[in-house]
């Protein structure tokens, strides 16, 4: 293929995902309400959170977890570039939005690259450690200026929710860590990732390509912090914890570290049980609540002695973990409803708003303890292998 | 006579009051050491970082506080006591058995901990265990949000409490000049009764660790174990006793310490109650140099220092950063921590 081919084809794709986001805003604000659209524009940027992540952490090996803290620093330069460059209210062209997204990401690679630095010499776990603390440092140093509103938080004079911009941002992401890892440069990142010191003797510039992957990892969290920035109009250094930056870090290993495909299924998944919980209307006791949770831990610890000590047929073995997997919740569900019924344990209930962090932990718990590579492990979604996985099916049957 | 620090021009620095804030600087650092002491440990021997250690800290607060409760103190038995003007003065006893009692329940939740969460991980990668801790953490947390009392009456309360007395040393008495105008003001230490006990307590405790870590056979496998966790177990210690006494023995810590910082110190618990303190003992244990036992008391009271001496700087709004920026510049010169080693890979 020449040159001008690929470009075209480059060019034509990009056009093609341009399109298909423009598509996307329009067929959904038409079609669902205010909540349902926030949810898909949160999903658009934990998507992008979680890849980007995933490329620092997953596919570099380098163990950070500061990720908010670059999100923090795209919003905060987003927010206070868009307000002094235009400062009046109503501008219907949201040109300031893809201004003030380069700012951020320009701000937040910056910020990658002071980060970035000093892991070259850290390794690890003190590496996280100073993630950390960037993290935290920069969130307290934000809550101390008067002039962005220190704990009170900073109001923005634009607000726009640009859902284009936002599934755009994702693709763009996705597929930067996606051809990437086809490239040399790919390998590069793998390789630091298996053994540094044999990714040096194979004349991998260590600095450079972890630098880069700090760089470009943070780049799309700024870009993703100035679309949230600008989505609510409100940003508060208390929206930056370090509890998000566990949570990015969880969906990139929940999905299987390294994997881009399950980056991005965890990162929805992960994103919408709280959302979902908050607007689910049941209630549950004390009693059962007690209940479902000690039979959560007998559906773990039955389904992990199936899988050590069973090594029978297939078919049987799919129904001991069906067992596994029902009976602890019908024996606990029950005994559950007896404390609820005869006991002070049915005196208080709980909404599901309040169980929302409960229960994300707990499937944080279970898929870790059932799947602890993840839930892809390495591997990636690709169509090859589901035809490969296919085509064994058919010649099984 | 205040002085002005020449490159924070601006600052008025009240020398005065230096003494008394080491000492609180010390106080606060004995507990973070305490706490950083369950990490350093756990991550000797296992490599991990046990995230869920500031919610066995939590923990510790609660029994200690229903220890006490239980004891005759809930605000309702002491109201009525009160009322029928009974003496209700705790004593030492009830100390000693809220200690007691706060550590054995601390040590058997962190064996808990280890033998449902961490064991399972024990052969997968440690960024996954990690996970774990985190989810852990977040489920102690959230739970006990749900099953917790939120702010509850204090332990052993102001009323019955006679650890609140007050020693102080004056080392300079102030001057006073015509007209009842402070020319120089005195310089002194004051120390509550239960600083004290506290800072005794923790001098005892560390003494009996490092005899159990030093001079016992668990402690000779443990330090075995945590030289080189595989060859330890082919020579025949048993990694999983060994990995169990360690979880019990940091807990038990992290339980004394909560126990002291609730009754003495008169923090309120909450479910959210041992984030913070959790997060700072973590960065003192890996600013010492995680994994060495010396370093994590030392890296504890140097950020017991460092905050409350920037609070003194009148900076009190930075104070949890400063951890985390001694950390940083630490690690940028000695990347193995104070009292680490820094380990050269080799092929």
């Amino acid at each position: 293929m020449s040159l001008g081919k690929i470009l075209g084809k480059r060019a034509l794709s990009i056009l093609a995902a341009v399109g298909v986001c423009v598509l996307a805003q329009m067929v959904l604000t038409q079609s669902v309400d205010g909540f349902m659209l926030r949810l898909f524009f949160l999903g658009g940027l934990y998507v992008t959170l979680a890849v980007s992540l995933n490329l620092i952490n997953g596919i570099t090996g380098q163990f950070s977890i500061g990720h908010a803290g670059f999100y923090m620093v795209g919003a905060y330069a987003a927010g206070l570039s868009s307000n002094y460059f235009f400062p009046r209210q109503s501008l219907d062209m949201p040109a300031y939005l893809l201004v003030s997204v380069l700012i951020g990401s320009v701000a937040a690679a910056i910020a990658g690259l002071i980060v970035g630095l000093p892991s070259l010499r850290l390794k690890g776990d003190y590496l996280a450690v100073v993630t950390l603390g960037f993290g935290e440092i920069i969130r307290i140093i934000t809550l101390n200026q008067e002039a962005w509103g220190g704990s009170y938080g900073y109001n923005l004079n634009h607000k726009h929710q640009s859902l284009a911009l936002v599934f755009l941002l994702a693709i763009v992401c996705i597929a930067v860590c996606r051809n990437l890892l086809k490239s040399a440069h790919g390998l590069a990142f793998l390789a630091v990732r298996e053994d540094e010191v044999a990714a040096q003797a194979m004349g991998i510039n260590l600095t450079k390509t972890k630098v880069v992957a700090f760089v470009v990892g943070a780049t799309f969290a700024g870009a993703a912090g100035a679309l949230f920035a600008h989505d609510s109009g409100f940003i508060n250094p208390d929206l930056f914890k370090m509890e998000l930056s566990f949570l990015i870090l969880t969906m990139v290993v929940l999905g299987g570290t390294g994997s881009i495909t399950g980056s991005v299924l965890a990162a929805a998944t992960l994103f919408l049980i709280p959302e979902l919980l908050r607007i689910a209307k049941f209630e549950v006791s004390q009693g059962v609540l007690l209940g479902v949770l000690v039979a959560v831990g007998l559906m773990v610890y039955a389904i992990r002695l199936v899988e050590r000590t069973f090594h029978g047929e297939k078919t049987q073995k799919s129904l001991l973990l069906l067992g596994a997997v029902v009976l602890p919740y019908v024996v606990m569900f029950g005994l559950g409803k007896l404390l609820e019924t005869y006991t002070i344990l049915g005196d208080k209930f709980y909404k599901a708003n309040d169980l929302r962090w409960v229960i994300l932990a707990i499937v944080l718990l279970v898929v870790m303890l059932i799947r602890p590579s993840g839930l892809f492990g390495h591997h990636e979604f690709s169509w090859d292998w589901l035809k490969s996985k296919m085509n064994r099916r058919a010649v099984e049957a | 006579m205040n002085s002005v620090l020449p490159l924070m021009a601006g600052i008025q620095l009240d020398w005065f009051s230096l003494p008394q804030q080491l000492v609180n600087g010390l106080v606060v650092g004995s507990i973070y050491a305490l706490i950083a002491l369950g990490y350093t440990m756990v991550y000797g021997v296992l490599r991990l970082i046990n995230f869920a250690h500031g919610e066995v800290f939590m923990l510790g607060g609660y029994t200690a506080l229903l220890t006490s409760y239980a004891m005759g103190y809930s605000p309702d038995a002491l109201r009525k006591a009160f009322a029928e003007g009974r003496d209700v003065t705790s004593s030492p006893l009830n100390l000693v058995i809220m200690l007691l009692v706060a550590m054995a329940v601390c040590a058997i939740i962190g064996a808990i901990i280890e033998y449902f969460a961490y064991r399972p991980m024990r052969n997968q990668s440690r960024i996954a265990a990690l996970i774990t801790a985190i989810g852990v953490s977040l489920f102690l947390q959230y739970a006990g949000q749900l099953f917790l009392p939120s702010n509850p009456p204090p332990s052993v309360s102001q009323d019955v409490n006679p650890y609140q007395a007050v020693y102080t040393k004056v080392f300079s008495e102030a001057v006073i000049g015509e007209g009842g105008k402070v020319i120089r003001p005195a310089v002194e230490v004051t120390i509550t009764q239960g600083r004290v006990i506290m800072l005794i307590t923790v001098v005892v405790l560390m003494a009996v660790l490092t005899y159990l870590v030093m001079y016992t056979k668990t402690g000779r496998a443990m330090r075995a174990a945590s030289h080189d966790f595989d060859s330890a177990s082919l020579m025949g210690v048993n990694v999983n006793r060994v990995v169990t006494a360690t979880f019990m023995l940091g807990s038990a810590l992290a339980g004394a310490g909560a126990m002291m910082l609730t009754t003495f110190e008169g923090t309120t618990l909450q479910p959210f109650f041992g984030v913070l303190p959790g997060v700072k003992a973590f960065v003192a244990a890996v600013l010492g140099g995680i994994g060495n036992i010396p370093g994590a008391v030392l890296g504890g009271l140097v950020m017991g220092l460092a905050e409350t001496l920037v609070t003194w700087l009148g900076y009190s709004q930075y104070k949890d950063a400063v951890a985390f920026v001694i950390l940083i510049l630490v690690l940028l010169v000695k990347p193995g921590g104070l009292l680490g080693s820094n380990k050269v890979e080799k092929v």
